[in-house]
């Protein structure tokens, strides 16, 4: 073991040969990564190239299914979050990880108010004191009786850092690493600016892995990069002298290759339009944009998380209000922040949450398809249950629904096959603009063909849709346009017709 | 969100709480928060004391409203833990039921020949802790949502109970329980102040004790609150079995009160129970308010009802003014957006 000797060093944290496998998916192949003393490590990566998964397994939520983890040279087995805090590993994450209604002392000493009992109760003067001390080294000055919910996302994240700290403290873990899980895309500009100036104090006596999607921000305050790609890291180089544009190449890496998302079947889109928003804005989500989709095209909003396209699809699906302007379908307007208005107008939604919110789970396959059709399938004012059988029978062999009959239930299907499901019920039915949140999102890679050609199938029927994807490789493929959203404001769009399609570099840049 | 305040440059000290302004707000509203409820009891003795021309303001009458406050302030105090961790205990009427026959049971009287004397107190109190323990198994071990399992609960010991008790109504001989209960060595009757003793020992629990601050976690948020290693189960049992505690004692008071014991005891005490949690403050999505809630939320629909009766208003009417309150209180402290749809 020389290697591990003379790593030991002054790496903290070492995985070797990491692999993590999720059915039908490869998360983590063979990743290797070190974090080292006092460095802030920036961790890129495109959306699932495995930054989160990575981040799971150094905090003990997922196991590793091949590889090691080595904590100061020597292997370690993570039980779970609060076996790896106490060895001085710890995350925060974009969600939090506070309990809201408890304050901010309660919430960084919870679960450890050991060192705080006196004749058996706890000394809340002893553990505000510690609070403030500890807020106190990191130069931050946060009321530490409030509950955290009243605090700014900023402060919540510090919250977070020092309890990673004092936990690390507290269980003798000489050199913690905290791991911050895109922390910037909450904050305004001065209190990132305020977090970096923090991170730079800390890092004396801290490793941080940095994860952000901002890849200048990464240069300019992190020691080194890793670039991860489908699941490999594809790059390990200090930052010093590191251009943007070299970063965006390792982040796409690969050419284009072959039709992967049936672009050969891509039509040019039809004269009229269907759908157009003007000036639709939503105060604090994304500022008024307007744009039109033509018949049977398809127009992908990219963007990163955070940018406002999640919020502005949510609006025209009348799942939330807008602020201002106005949505037309079809020349008619549905009701502003109703969705059973906007469906009765034509608009349909494939969220990306399909488990929760686009099927009844507990329904069968019938059920689920024939929900918005059901008026069409009666006979004397009453719904037929042959005309039932038949319409769903008909749509499940259409979409090639591995189902083991129309009557099992939702639940059980495989991702691909629900979310041929909900294609069939909006193909069955007159939408006529169609909202796709990641329609790919935990489908294995032969499903994925199909929800492909089904989309297709929608294009060439006249159906104009709004998509987001996965990776910009398919948003651009599936494409005819593409909206370019960044900082909630729309600030362009690129021809992604068949034979002009722009290069994932190209996009990468206009909004990171 | 609030904005962050500005960040100087020459400060080496980051300042990220919320401003000036948000910070009184949110105090107010903080779970420690009781300074609505001591306004709305003011509002309320305020109104009926012009309603009354001031009877309610009367020594006499404020010794009656404490001593009718005290035993539902007794039983609020149990329940409101169990919404606290984010569930309900509606076993309330069961619990007391059987303890209350129990009471009957054993107590002196001219049914039996049994008699334990002062010995009632303990034994009570551990019938409805047993009972508390049970239910609160019952609904972290089988997984049963605490408001059916509650209710099933509440449905079977109220049938223990009639069937032990054959819905016979025993005067109960013995009277040093009673005496003490409407004593006043101190001005007002002992059993309020009782009720104050458990309310402090209580809030001093959910205060100062890790496994009262776990109760707020669970309550905020469950997930989080066993992802950072909280005994959820455990401690929720906990909050049941506390709860049945003093659905026990309550039960030894109410009947002693009385004079009398039989199974009809438990009747109605739930809803004003929950009335008062609710304009206590105490949030029904858990994770906010203490003892002092339900204690102040039972004091202030008291002196609304005993106003009612001082201005002989219609009793049909005065159920329907509590049920009033009841939606308004829950109106005004229910976190709707932490609820995705209700149910």
């Amino acid at each position: 073991m020389e290697t591990t000797v003379f790593r030991a060093e002054n790496v903290v944290l070492a995985l070797e040969g990491v692999t993590r496998r999720f059915p039908g998916v490869t998360a983590l192949n063979r990743v290797d990564l070190e974090i080292r003393k006092n460095e802030i490590l920036g961790l890129v990566g495109e959306n699932g190239a495995g930054k989160s998964v990575l981040t799971k397994i150094m905090i003990g939520i997922y196991p590793p299914d091949e590889g090691r983890v080595l904590l100061n040279g020597r292997e370690v087995v993570l039980k779970g979050t609060s076996d790896a805090s106490q060895k001085g590993i710890g995350a925060v994450f974009q969600d939090g990880s506070l309990i809201p209604n408890l304050s901010v002392t309660e919430n960084l000493f919870l679960c450890h108010e050991n060192g705080f009992l006196q004749f058996g109760t706890l000394s809340r003067r002893k553990m505000a004191a510690e609070a403030r001390r500890l807020l106190a080294q990191m130069n931050i000055d946060i009321d530490v009786d409030l509950p955290v919910a009243s605090l700014t996302p900023a402060a919540k994240q510090m919250v977070e850092v020092a309890r990673v700290l004092w936990l690390s403290e507290k269980y003798g873990a000489s050199n913690p690493i905290v791991i911050l899980d895109e922390p910037t895309t909450v904050l305004n500009d001065s209190e990132r600016d305020t977090l970096f100036d923090i991170l730079k104090k800390l890092k004396s006596r801290t490793s941080i892995i940095f994860i952000s999607h901002r890849l200048q921000e990464v240069l300019e305050n992190c020691d080194r990069i890793v670039v991860l790609k489908d699941g490999q890291n594809v790059t390990d180089m200090p930052t010093k002298g590191v251009e943007i544009s070299e970063v965006e190449k390792l982040m796409v890496g690969h050419e284009f290759s072959g039709d992967r998302f049936r672009e050969v079947e891509q039509a040019a889109p039809r004269e009229s339009v269907v759908f157009k928003v003007e000036q639709i804005g939503k105060v604090g989500a994304f500022e008024p944009l307007s744009f039109e989709v033509h018949e049977g095209e398809i127009v992908s909003l990219v963007g990163l998380v955070g940018s406002g396209k999640e919020q502005l699809c949510r609006c025209i699906a009348g799942l939330d209000k807008y602020d201002s302007g106005s949505v037309i379908v079809d020349g008619k307007a549905p009701l502003n922040g109703s969705s059973s208005s906007a469906v009765h107008n034509g608009v349909g939604h494939v969220p990306i949450e399909r488990r929760v919110e686009g099927l009844a789970l507990n329904l069968t396959v019938a059920d689920n398809i024939n929900y918005l059709v059901l008026d069409k399938l009666k006979r004397a004012g009453v719904i037929s249950s042959r005309m039932e059988k038949e319409h769903a029978e008909k749509w499940v062999a259409e979409c090639l629904v591995k189902t083991p009959s129309i009557k099992s239930a939702c639940g059980g299907l495989s991702g691909g096959n629900q979310q041929k499901v909900i294609l069939s019920k909006w193909l069955s039915s007159d939408v006529r603009l169609l909202i796709l949140d990641h329609p790919t999102r935990g489908v294995d890679i032969g499903a994925k063909d199909e929800v492909y050609r089904l989309i297709r199938k929608f294009a060439k029927s006249g159906v104009a849709m709004i998509v987001m994807c996965d990776t910009l490789e398919e948003d651009i493929g599936l494409a005819n346009r593409l909206l370019v959203m960044r900082d909630r404001r729309l600030i362009g769009e690129l021809d992604a017709s068949a034979g002009r399609k722009p290069s994932p570099q190209e996009l990468i840049k206009l909004i990171v | 969100m609030k904005q962050v305040e500005s960040i100087a440059d020459a400060s080496p000290v980051h300042k990220l709480g919320p401003g000036a302004a948000g910070e009184v707000a949110k105090r107010w509203f903080s779970r420690s928060g009781t300074v609505a409820q001591i306004i709305s009891l003011a509002i309320v003795i305020a109104i009926f004391a012009v309603g009354t021309q001031g009877k309610n303001l009367s020594w006499a009458n404020v010794q009656v409203v404490l001593s009718l406050a005290a035993i539902p302030a007794i039983l609020a105090v149990g329940l409101h833990l169990t919404i606290v961790i984010g569930g309900i205990d509606l076993s309330i009427q069961g619990t007391v039921a059987l303890c209350a026959v129990f009471v009957g049971l054993l107590s002196r009287s001219r049914f039996t020949t049994n008699d334990v004397g002062l010995w009632i107190l303990p034994i009570s109190i551990a019938i409805g802790t047993v009972c508390g323990l049970f239910t609160g198994i019952l609904h972290t071990k089988l997984r049963i949502p605490s408001f059916i399992a509650t209710l099933g609960i509440s449905w079977v010991l109220y049938g223990v109970a009639v069937y032990i008790n054959r819905a016979m109504i025993i005067g109960l001989l013995d009277h040093r329980i009673q005496n003490f209960i409407n004593d006043k060595p101190l001005g007002i009757a002992n059993v309020a102040l009782v009720a104050l003793v458990i309310a402090i020992i209580v809030q001093f629990f959910e205060d100062r004790t890790r496994a009262g601050r776990y109760l707020y976690a669970i309550g905020g948020d469950e997930a989080l609150a066993h992802q950072l290693g909280v005994k959820v189960d455990r401690i929720k049992i906990l909050a049941f079995a506390i709860a049945g505690c003093l659905y026990g004692l309550g039960a030894v008071l109410l009947v002693n009160r009385l004079g009398s014991a039989t199974s009809r005891a438990g009747l109605n005490l739930l809803f004003p129970v929950i009335t008062a949690i609710a304009v206590g403050g105490v949030a029904l999505t858990g994770g906010i308010g203490g003892a002092k809630n339900a204690l102040l939320g039972t004091l202030i629909l008291t002196v609304l009802n005993n106003g009612m009766v001082l201005m002989a208003v219609n009793p049909y009417a005065q159920t329907a003014v509590n049920g009033v309150v009841l939606i308004v209180a829950v109106a005004l402290t229910l976190d709707r957006k932490k609820l995705g749809f209700i149910k």
